[in-house]
């Protein structure tokens, strides 16, 4: 039987589909409380609509990124694992190369010609067990990751900010540094998406122009792009 | 007056948020992981399909001397824009880099709220649970419309993809760079020197890839001198002091 009919088989879709139901449910619990105390501690109902009108458009780019790389993990995982994987933990390349580790594991090459369903469920393995620690981490630590976040603020909640914009600035520091490194079209698209991206900041420092809080971000990822695909 | 704010916000967030999303998030985190071993368990033990136990162990060994690490890394590293809710969501949902930091820092930046507020931290839910459902929506259609259909996408529609990461990794530096030059320069420095010390071959006495101590380097050395400089800047004079922070 070839595999892929298992991979797709019904009772694969259930199961996945318990899993990416669960993220759901856990956004919708917590997005219900926090429209429900974030209004009692006077967070306006614009604020809402911005917040939700800019992380929308700002998904839109990667999401479809994501998009783009699932074409490989569709062929050799199928449907519902790739449905469930990338919705749930893991990204593209982790993904990726989990299967091609469970499937290396029993001697095979992840959607190569040998590609079979041992191999198929030696990668579905290799993915779960492989990404659980990050989930049993976070279950069980953040408590204590705020803690943490206090004593680095020395106690003191008016430095928080501070230890935000410390994380903040290495992380994405970190992120785009190591694609400008690569010295190609990522280059060059990054470059461009922090110069339009600081060219807005700093208009909008006198200007405080909703809008472009809202949209910044989105047209200079767009910018970025285009600009790195035409030169 | 943002003492006040933060005062009166302390009872409600404190009281009636933060112990209900910790309930909840330690819950769905746990049951999240259970019901992810559900399509490996199908595999095995309802279509007979057995790597064994020697091979499926093989597979999680190689994977997690890759992963380990970042098991731990990446939610100490990202809790502070993240927030407590944010990483419950952030880390069972994944994609925590390319998107969720991404929707979290818009969302606050378009609501006019400070990361590492309460407020900010509400928000930034908000937006983490935005790009979940964006996420999940574009994957569905993805899924139905299947590796044929999408295997069509022009090559260099694909390229052009490829490049909308490292575009938006750029503005969310910059966005960061304005606000915060200062402590903007210090990660720039940390995290383009260790890169760059990475490139040298130097940090091969590390073991497996050191993308894990230039995260930490950047990201903690970050939070360490932009604090020392904040804690500088009030001794010497009062009125600077917001400055570091102000948007």
């Amino acid at each position: 039987m070839d595999y892929l009919a298992i991979a797709n088989s019904p009772l694969m879709w259930i199961s996945c589909g318990l899993c990416v139901g669960l993220v759901l449910l856990q956004s919708a619990l917590f997005v219900q409380r926090s429209f429900s105390v974030g209004k009692k501690m006077e967070i306006t109902d614009a604020q809402f609509k911005s917040a939700i009108k800019s992380s929308f458009t700002a998904s839109l780019g990667p999401s479809l990124a994501i998009l783009a790389g699932m074409v490989s993990l569709l062929v050799a995982m199928g449907g519902p694992v790739s449905w469930f994987r990338l919705s749930y933990i893991g990204s593209v390349a982790y993904e990726l190369m989990a299967a091609g580790f469970g499937a290396k594991a029993v001697g095979v090459t992840l959607g190569g010609p040998d590609m079979n369903a041992t191999a198929f469920a030696c990668g579905i393995w290799t993915m779960t067990l492989g990404s659980i620690g990050w989930v049993l981490f976070t279950a069980l630590a953040t408590p204590k990751l705020d803690k943490f976040r206090h004593v680095l603020a020395g106690g003191k909640k008016a430095a928080l900010p501070i230890i935000s914009a410390g994380a903040m600035c290495g992380a994405f520091a970190y992120l785009s540094l190591d694609r400008v490194f690569r010295f190609d079209k990522q280059t060059t698209a990054a470059i461009v998406g922090f110069a339009v991206m600081a060219a807005f900041m700093i208009y909008n420092k006198k200007h405080q122009k909703q809008w472009i809080k809202e949209w910044a971000f989105t047209i200079s990822m767009f910018v970025g792009m285009f600009v790195s695909v035409m030169i | 007056m943002s003492n006040h704010v933060e005062n009166t916000g302390t009872t409600v967030f404190d009281q009636e948020y933060l112990p209900y999303i910790i309930k909840w998030g330690r819950a769905t985190n746990l049951l999240g992981i259970l019901l992810s071993l559900g399509p490996g368990l199908i595999c095995t033990f309802v279509f007979g399909l057995r790597p064994g136990l020697g091979a499926i162990m093989a597979g999680f060994v190689m994977q997690a001397s890759v992963s380990g690490v970042f098991w731990f890394v990446e939610p100490i590293s990202y809790f502070p824009v993240l927030g407590v809710p944010g990483t419950y969501m952030s880390f069972l949902s994944g994609n925590i880099g390319n998107l969720r930091l991404p929707a979290s820092v818009a969302a606050q930046e378009a609501a006019n709220v400070q990361p590492g507020t309460e407020k900010g931290t509400i928000i930034a839910t908000i937006g983490v649970a935005v790009s979940i459902a964006v996420n999940i929506i574009i994957l569905t259609i993805g899924v139905i419309l299947g590796s044929s259909v999408l295997s069509q996408l022009p090559a260099n529609v694909i390229a052009a993809l490829n490049n909308i990461l490292p575009a938006l990794f750029g503005a969310m530096l910059a966005q960061q760079f304005v606000a915060n030059p200062k402590i903007g320069s210090v990660a720039v420095v940390l995290a383009g020197g260790m890169i760059g010390l990475n490139k040298l071959k130097l940090l091969s006495f590390l073991p497996g890839n050191p993308a894990y101590a230039i995260i930490i380097v950047a990201v903690f050395g970050s939070i360490y001198i932009g604090r020392y400089m904040h804690n500088k800047s009030t001794a010497d004079n009062k009125p600077s002091a917001d400055k570091t922070v102000s948007k």
